[in-house]
């Protein structure tokens, strides 16, 4: 099975039929509100690195006070989304490989067959849907956390001038550049969600446990590869 | 909440004590050097194409993105001076130690929770072969030095599709580019970057067997543990990052 024709039956099984609702909701739910609390922490720490960080290589030509403007490029537009992806993309496409690849090796696959309901529909569709909506949600509340958190370390603990870090940041950062962090999770999301179908639903009966961690390693490593590689691109097209 | 606090501490304790007992094992032979450097050997090839393809994108961004804001001040010489230590001290190691937890590190803790769940490290348990010195310190020892090795890789890496995109992409002067670089980047660095790598690694190796020694609960429990280890170096790479950082800017360094 290869990939191209895994998409290929994804998409159709997406876009033709309205997935079963309660799958759709249940996988939300695990996708978008199981991600927050680790989301939280992991983006509070990057927003205080980020300013750290900007702080010290500023200050090497006198330039710390651009740190408010710095905070919001490099925050706003690059780290929040590609983060978040790469987060909630191992927890995520994780949990999705390992209970596909476990529903594969146990025969339940088959079972929805023989039963003559197509997975494609039912397991697939509805996880697809989920994920392409939750991430853009915790892109942009990881726009929020991280922001305050640069605020916090900018100005409480490096001493930058408030009002000036957020003067920098109101004239750097306009709704278009939210609203293209909010794009690139829908991409995102959409990304990691059929990376971690397709090795989850590749995995067969005999590769037994085993398996089900090789299915959850592919399904992390190339999400995050493919995360990154997409934002190099879609910041290319969209910012330059 | 309490009983959340409770239960945090003591999975430290258990991974602290877990530490001291592969220390110890390392310390006193027997150690198994042909399983080390054979698992370094395939950890490593596995690592290199994700790794460098995950930190190649990330020059490549700040040097877009470094560009329009520094041409708008007309000071887009000075490119180099923000790239360069972002990328030795900050997003080269973070990244190549979270890739190669993604890869090395999962790919281990699932690895010896096939083996836990099969019953494989009881039976070596019984043949008098210490699961400890067999199968978690190899792969501790390996993920200890294929990660400071890597994080030199995507260095270079970074640096070179930074220069890419500033240089020849945006039309940044080739001369001033340089100059600022080598003015800006110093040792401490380098020595900086690779010291974070060192010890990142080593809390994957560390934590992917601890975690591959609890798994527990068939199939779904193997997945559990390679994404269990992910997520936790993940954290601790995080939070180790900006302690690190504030503590480089109180010294000065």
């Amino acid at each position: 099975m290869s990939f191209f024709w895994f998409v290929r039956h994804a998409l159709v099984a997406q876009f033709t039929r309205v997935p079963p609702l309660d799958q759709f909701v249940r996988h939300m739910v695990d996708a978008g509100v199981g991600s927050i609390g680790l989301l939280t922490l992991l983006i509070f720490f990057a927003g205080l690195s980020l300013a750290v960080q900007g702080y010290a290589a500023f200050v090497r030509f006198g330039g710390q006070e651009f740190l408010g403007l710095f905070c919001g490029i490099g925050g706003i537009r690059e780290l929040y989304p590609v983060m978040a992806a790469v987060i909630c993309g191992a927890r995520i496409g994780a949990n999705l490989a390992a209970s596909l690849a476990n529903m594969q090796i146990s025969e339940q696959v088959e079972a929805l067959e023989v039963m003559g309901i197509d997975p494609m529909n039912y397991l697939v569709a509805p996880r697809l849907w989920a994920v392409s909506l939750a991430m853009p949600l915790l892109c942009a509340y990881a726009d929020v956390v991280g922001l305050a958190a640069s605020y916090l370390a900018a100005v409480h603990q490096l001493g930058v001038n408030p009002g000036n870090f957020m003067a920098q940041l109101r004239g750097i950062v306009g709704w278009e550049d939210l609203a293209a962090g909010v794009f690139k999770g829908v991409a995102f999301g959409w990304l990691v969600a059929i990376v971690a179908c397709y090795h989850g639903y590749r995995s067969a009966k005999r590769d037994g446990a085993e398996g089900v961690g090789i299915a959850t390693n592919r399904a992390i490593v190339h999400s995050a590869v493919l995360c990154i590689v997409l934002n190099m691109i879609l910041s290319a097209i969209l910012y330059v | 909440m309490i009983a959340g606090v409770r239960r945090f501490f003591a999975l430290l304790g258990e991974i602290l004590s877990f530490a001291v007992e592969v220390a110890r094992c390392m310390i006193q032979g027997p150690r198994f050097w042909a399983e080390t450097i054979r698992l370094a050997d395939v950890l490593m090839r596995r690592c290199l194409i994700p790794v460098g393809l995950a930190v190649a994108p990330v020059g490549a961004v700040i040097s877009l993105q470094g560009v329009s804001v520094f041409r708008m001040f007309g000071a887009d010489g000075i490119l180099s001076s923000m790239l360069a230590p972002a990328i030795f001290r900050q997003y080269s190691p973070a990244l190549a130690s979270v890739m190669v937890a993604a890869q090395a590190g999962s790919s281990i803790a699932a690895r010896i929770g096939t083996m836990k769940v099969r019953g494989q490290i009881d039976a070596l348990a019984v043949m008098s072969v210490d699961p400890i010195r067999y199968v978690v310190v190899p792969g501790f020892v390996a993920c200890l030095f294929i990660t400071p090795l890597l994080n030199i890789l995507t260095t270079a890496l970074g640096l070179v599709s930074g220069w890419f995109f500033a240089v020849p992409v945006s039309g940044i002067n080739p001369g001033a580019f340089t100059a600022n670089l080598y003015s800006q980047v110093t040792l401490v660095d380098l020595w900086v970057g690779i010291g974070k790598c060192f010890f990142f690694g080593g809390a994957v190796g560390l934590i992917a067997g601890f975690l591959g020694l609890r798994t527990t609960g068939g199939a779904a429990g193997v997945g559990k543990s390679a994404n269990n280890t992910v997520v936790y170096t993940i954290i601790l790479i995080l939070v180790a990052d900006y302690l690190v950082s504030m503590l480089l800017l109180e010294l000065g360094l």
